[in-house]
């Protein structure tokens, strides 16, 4: 049987809605080239953020490309100048730390130990790095399964008995 | 020779929808001036999630700050740059508003309770303030006349506090509101679904919520009301109602029989002068911009002889409340629980008679609660941690979610409460804007206090645990946190330069214009009409001479109705 053009296009779209196809397409470099960043402190970056949102059993900062939408927002931000800045620092803060150098294993120790000590640049990237996967759809969507934006004939009631008593 | 009308409105919202619905019906040719752009449902409000905006729906950064609104709905808000307004240096209020067909009706919280006796009588019970000029029983026709036409989804309750109406059947309950309803009534306290502008099965052709949870950016089919969706349909459908929308209204023209000759109006884009006359003039163009008008149309203030005009500004209590998670929900499935975008009550049970009169402070307050996912996980960023144990833990929490918070906080009415005309600052088309003078009474933080006291006992009672209070915008660096010219819009800065909170965050602003028996007492008279220029009405908040603990809407929308059963009265000379 010839495969014909409307059979192969029906194939494509199929493959596309295989779940392990679309991680595997994900996964793939972007061959993002960053805007506000220079590449390496995109690449630093990049790492950082898949540590602190890894992908486990669900889709992680990497699918989410969190650092490329931290790169886009700072980019646009040149009304923000502060903004700007104080990124600026915390990625030369990174790298006087020694993490752009540093081997996969050592940056792992590097993020635990500015964790344990409150590190600004831990938590500025933590904070945008949270904003920028749950408002993307590997976050909103396949980790936490948001329910809402969408048509819905009825609202579903609690039906839990045990919710009615203290 | 400019054009006539039977009667002109000034404003689109709720009260101007209401106006020009009722007197087009009644074969009044109708002229609606709306100084923002038009807006069409079908092709405007879409169900976007977060990742389908370019900026996750903070929008880009810097340029926001000029709006009031996010991402997906700054174009029913308002550009704060065509439209500033100043405040004296010791206030601090930040005035939410809209400018655009259908005005604030777009984007509200539905809200729509009745106020009562307790309230329009109170200054009768504890001696503050005035009372109003009306009772229960004059407002009753108008709130069932309005409640009927625009669907109220609740439950009847019999409490003379909170007056009940032609309901809608009630949206269900989602787990963590059962909670709280079932901690509620080990308290003591008598809780029900909040009362909403939101229908549950097909009303007046318009179709029932269908739970997307995205009202404040506009519903697409018209199952909240809105002026586009419920009050503009039959009016233009009349054939006597002209719109006009980029119509800017500089001021009422009076002639030299003390009546409203017209308004004068200028076009947004061409900033064209137009005059256009009526044989009634109808401001509704939200409370601020009313009496603003008011103050434009005449030295010291058009109707302004009792010189009260501008003065008792009131707005409810905002901010504080309770958020955390209730354990029990932990971990569990997702569901929709914000597609209502609703929550549960509690109604005032204080300073409601002699019974439960309190000692430290008059007047009362409305819990509300509600819980379970929602949109954007705000918790997440201060959770501590990193790496799959925090994302599990987010995770689990996502669906536990919880908050109580303050609805309709009564404010006290003061005279030193006050607007404007600011001397210098003028808005895009020259007209002179407002200035507010506005602060707190010692009675409005003692209710405050109380209300967080019991909003903590409610939530411990529920299970809660409590989260430390969280900031919205972040740190330093990030878009909107502190020192980025968006941080005022992310709700980064709590409190202003001197330390005082930000008020106006009810956005239930009323009073300025206040109704009373007596032309000495205030502006308007029992019917929203003008003390001083008979043909001159004046909808929307303006009237209220206390604020109540109720979303003012609805009383708002009745007084409108009750006002234009007395124009068309006035229009066919059977008043005196």
């Amino acid at each position: 049987m010839a495969v014909t053009r409307r059979d192969f296009t029906d194939i494509c779209w199929r493959a596309c809605t295989l779940p392990g196809f679309a991680a595997w397409l994900n996964a793939q470099p972007a061959n993002y080239e960053p805007k506000f960043f220079d590449p390496e402190d995109f690449a630093a970056l990049e790492s950082f953020t898949e540590i602190l949102i890894p992908t486990d059993d669900s889709p992680g900062a990497r699918e989410a490309r969190c650092a490329q939408f931290i790169d886009f927002l700072l980019d646009a931000s040149e009304q923000d100048p502060n903004a700007q800045a104080a990124w600026r620092k915390t990625m030369s803060s990174l790298r006087d730390l020694g993490y752009h150098a540093a081997s996969p294993q050592e940056r792992g120790r590097l993020v635990e130990q500015m964790a344990q000590q409150d590190d600004p640049a831990f938590r500025m990237i933590k904070q945008l790095n949270t904003f920028a996967f749950y408002t993307s759809r590997p976050g909103q969507i396949e980790t936490l399964d948001y329910r809402g934006n969408s048509y819905n004939a009825t609202f579903p009631a609690c039906t839990h008995p045990e919710h009615k008593v203290l | 020779m400019n054009e006539k009308f039977d009667v002109i409105v000034v404003g689109s919202g709720a009260c101007g929808g209401w106006a020009s619905m009722e007197l087009a019906q009644a074969g009044m040719k109708v002229l609606m001036l709306e100084a923002g752009a038009h807006i069409s449902a079908a092709e405007q409000f879409h169900h976007r999630r977060l990742y389908d905006l370019e900026f996750r729906g903070r929008g880009r950064p810097g340029l926001l700050r000029r709006y009031t609104g996010s991402e997906r709905n700054y174009r029913i808000m308002l550009d704060t740059v065509e439209n500033p307004y100043t405040t004296s240096p010791d206030t601090s209020y930040r005035w939410s508003r809209s400018r655009c067909l259908g005005g604030r009706t777009l984007h509200w919280a539905r809200a729509a309770d009745r106020m009562a006796d307790y309230e329009f009588k109170a200054a009768s019970r504890d001696g503050y303030g005035m009372d109003w000029p009306v009772t229960y029983a004059d407002m009753k026709p108008y709130y069932d006349r309005v409640e009927s036409f625009i669907g109220v989804s609740g439950e009847v309750l019999g409490l003379p506090q909170f007056p009940d109406g032609p309901f809608l059947p009630p949206m269900p309950l989602n787990c963590a509101e059962t909670i709280f309803t079932a901690a509620a009534k080990a308290l003591g306290w008598r809780s029900t679904h909040r009362r909403l502008a939101q229908l549950t099965q097909v009303h007046h052709g318009r179709p029932p919520c269908h739970y997307c949870g995205n009202c404040v950016n506009g519903c697409d089919v018209g199952a909240m009301f809105s002026t586009i969706s419920s009050t503009l349909p039959p009016a233009l459908k009349t054939g006597n109602l002209m719109l006009r929308t980029d119509s800017v209204a500089a001021r009422v023209r009076v002639n030299g029989e003390n009546r409203a000759q017209g308004v004068t109006y200028i076009e947004r884009y061409s900033m064209k002068s137009v005059d256009v006359d009526a044989r009634f003039v109808i401001l509704a163009a939200s409370t601020l911009e009313n009496t603003r008008l008011l103050l434009l149309s005449e030295k010291g203030g058009l109707a302004n002889s009792s010189g009260l005009l501008g003065h008792y500004m009131i707005d409810q209590i905002a901010g504080g409340g309770v958020s955390g998670i209730l354990p029990k929900l932990k971990g569990g499935p997702a569901r929709l629980d914000d597609g209502k975008s609703a929550g549960i009550t509690i109604p005032n049970f204080q300073n409601i008679d002699k019974a439960t009169e309190r000692k430290d402070f008059i007047r009362g307050y409305v819990m509300n609660a509600t819980g379970g996912q929602t949109e954007y996980p705000e918790y997440a960023a201060s959770l501590p941690g990193y790496g799959s144990e925090w994302k599990k833990e987010v995770k689990s929490r996502y669906v536990a979610q919880a908050r109580v918070w303050i609805a309709g906080g009564e404010m006290l009415a003061r005279k030193e409460n006050f607007v404007e005309l600011d001397p210098e600052v003028k808005d895009h088309w020259g007209i002179p804007v407002v200035k507010i003078h506005f602060s707190h009474s010692d009675n409005d933080r003692k209710l405050m206090a109380d209300f967080q006291n019991r909003a903590e006992e409610w939530f411990r009672k529920a299970g809660g645990e409590i989260a430390p209070a969280m900031r919205r915008g972040g740190p330093a660096g990030f878009p909107g946190g502190p020192g980025s010219p968006d941080e005022n819009f992310f709700g980064g800065a709590a409190k202003a330069s001197g330390g005082t909170p930000v008020l106006g965050g009810a956005i239930h602003e009323v009073g300025t214009a206040r109704m009373s028996a007596s032309s000495k007492d205030g502006v308007l008279d029992s019917y929203c009409r003008t003390h001083d220029i008979p043909n001159l009405y004046v909808f929307g908040g303006n009237a209220f001479p206390s604020t109540g603990d109720k979303h003012p809407t609805l009383t708002m929308m009745a007084l409108a109705a009750r006002g234009c059963d007395h124009l068309m009265e006035n229009a066919k000379g059977r008043l005196s």
